[in-house]
């Protein structure tokens, strides 16, 4: 599974044929099959997703409609759930996984067309700091809410990460520290895509325990936030 | 009342007892070894017992902490168990590469030889730092617990994932990281020090629930490190940086001496200081907490200082509320942070406002 690079796009279905044809044994509906989708994601089951996933395009069901209204529906559920101490990290964690078993299926199936107007973002911990489980939630929320996730990894270099927001055309940067000392890395990384002249056309928004709304105001930053959904919501709103 | 010495002053307020002041001690480690002549690096101090124990040695000396707790970083074990750890020159070390890969990995973990390493190498630190500091500044060693020694050695997310779909493998693992924390305090116990400092970070409510630390940590493992460090003679302390920390297992059922947490002001769930003494976390501990690290790099000394008197000031009303002489001590939330560019007069303002704003009266 590459998790460096996935893409998945929330598009307009409505000139999607409904109807859905059978490829030989047991016909399914498509409610049922969306809801296979979301369970496989809420139950934690990968070979479920995928097999759900599979299921879908046999049975013509829209990729996109499979995603939306399936794998992401099931993810919104779980990330509820989290948020109410119902389910904690391990669970979040394992279903993510399964999210992106049924996307590495989906996504393929997405005619190229329709991928164009997708906003990019990227997510990164900076410099100086290993600690990625935040920024890997921040990239599946980011999947599952339509952006074209390029995930820069951890201890990335600024001068790195500002040349991949200007090389791929990221419209969205997501930066993530969990310690004091590499917040320092924040602003010089907004520095630097000034430098290189793309600052005016990159969101930026940062995350960590110790950033704060003060802090993004400070440093030039557009927005932070204290957990996921929240930040993905914000940038779908904008 | 007559002003106590730093020690007299860290023992009564572990006994609830009164205080001419309430007792200082910002988590400064790391950054002490900027106290030492010949500018030494970090990967200097966290190389070598002698240095590493000075720099502590010489943060007595310029501050005269009640306490001193001897934290390096949080890789020493997960780099004795064959994770490598990166060590740039000023920088805290981290693990670069885990050592689980697959789950069959779990279960060639075995306890190293902890006299080696650098888990015998903050053993020897720990011994010098007691030999020159023991009835100065009350002396808590500090070391990761079971189970953050095992998320460092197999990459946390990994090892959470495998939590919930083979947790089995985990418990044999989980197993000798115990033994080896258990081996380690028997040890620590040797050398003098007063007290043991676990960092127990995974009973954390954004991580675990209580079902799943008390099967990972709480229940079984971390009940044999801490009837260990009991047994070693050493005081029982919990180091928990965390935003919404299991408050309810670690202090009042593991039965705690000191516990050290943070304050994360944006995060709703995580508890005040006030709310912690209210809600009677202090009654039969000492809580150390829990000004912003920030502060130390960010602030000015002024700054520095209000936020103290304030926390000063909140912690003094709601020990006061609460019928409590002390029990609580003026710290930051997680290590200063021991980077070049640390104000070291941060620190010595946490000193004197404390000093000052922090007297007791009863």
């Amino acid at each position: 599974m590459d998790f460096t690079s996935i893409h998945i796009f929330l598009l307009n279905t409505n000139n999607v044929d409904e109807s859905i044809t059978p490829k030989g044994g047991k016909r399914i509906s498509k409610e049922q099959i969306l809801e296979d989708l979301a369970n496989a994601v809420i139950n934690c089951k990968a070979d479920q997703a995928k097999a759900a996933a599979e299921q879908a395009l046999a049975e013509g069901v829209n990729p996109v409609e499979a995603i939306n209204e399936g794998l992401v529906k099931g993810m919104s559920v779980v990330g509820e759930r989290y948020a109410a101490h119902q389910v904690y990290l391990p669970q979040v964690l394992v279903s993510s996984k399964c999210l992106y078993a049924g996307l590495d299926i989906l996504i393929p199936a997405i005619p190229k067309d329709d991928l164009a107007n997708s906003k990019k973002a990227a997510t990164v911990v900076v410099e100086g700091d290993v600690h990625d489980i935040g920024k890997n939630i921040v990239k599946t929320m980011l999947t599952a809410g339509g952006f074209v996730v390029t995930d820069l990894g951890k201890d990335v270099p600024s001068a790195d990460v500002a040349a991949k927001v200007q090389e791929a055309g990221i419209d969205v940067l997501c930066m993530s520290t969990l310690m004091t000392p590499t917040m320092d890395r924040m602003p010089e990384i907004i520095d630097l895509l000034k430098e290189n002249g793309t600052r005016s056309s990159c969101t930026v928004t940062i995350g960590g325990p110790p950033t704060s709304p003060n802090f993004a105001t400070e440093i030039g930053a557009d927005h932070r936030d204290n957990n996921a959904q929240d930040c993905v919501n914000w940038l779908k709103a904008m | 009342m007559k002003e106590m010495t730093p020690f007299e002053r860290a023992v009564a307020t572990l006994n609830n007892e009164q205080v001419d002041e309430l007792p200082a001690y910002p988590l400064a480690c790391g950054v002490c070894r900027r106290l030492l002549p010949g500018n030494v690096t970090y990967k200097e101090w966290a190389s070598d017992s002698n240095l590493c124990a000075q720099a502590f040695v010489e943060g007595f000396n310029t501050y005269k902490f009640p306490f001193t707790v001897t934290l390096e970083d949080l890789s020493v074990t997960a780099h004795d168990l064959g994770a490598h750890v990166r060590m740039d020159t000023e920088n805290t070390p981290f693990v670069d590469g885990h050592i689980i890969h697959s789950l069959e990995d779990y279960e060639k973990i075995q306890c190293p030889d902890i006299t080696k390493g650098r888990t015998g190498q903050l053993i020897g630190m720990n011994k010098i730092v007691a030999e020159k500091l023991k009835g100065k500044s009350f002396l808590i060693a500090f070391l990761e617990g079971p189970l953050l020694t095992l998320s460092q050695s197999a990459g946390a997310e990994q090892l959470f994932m495998d939590m919930f779909t083979e947790p089995a493998p985990i418990h044999k693992a989980l197993d000798q990281t115990t033994r080896m924390c258990v081996e380690a305090v028997e040890a620590i116990g040797e050398t003098g020090v007063d007290g043991m400092c676990w960092d127990y970070l995974w009973g954390n409510y954004s991580v675990l629930g209580d079902a799943e630390y008390g099967e990972f940590e709480g229940d079984k493992y971390a009940k044999q490190t801490n009837e260990a460090t009991r047994k070693a003679g050493l005081g029982l302390g919990i180091h928990n940086c965390s935003d919404i920390p299991h408050l309810e297992t670690q202090i009042k059922k593991f039965g705690v001496d000191v516990y050290s947490l943070a304050y994360y002001p944006l995060v709703p769930e995580c508890p005040t200081a006030t709310k912690v003494i209210e809600d009677g976390y202090a009654d039969n501990c000492t809580i150390f907490g829990n000004l912003d690290p920030q502060l130390f790099m960010r602030a000015t000394a002024e700054k520095t200082a209000e936020e103290t008197k304030n926390l000063c000031q909140e912690v003094k009303t709601a020990l006061c509320k609460r019928g409590l002489n002390s029990h609580f001590g003026i710290a930051s939330g997680c290590e200063v942070p021991p980077d070049l560019e640390t104000r070291m007069e941060n620190v010595q303002a946490v000193m004197d406002a404390t000093h000052q704003y922090g007297k007791m009266e009863y």
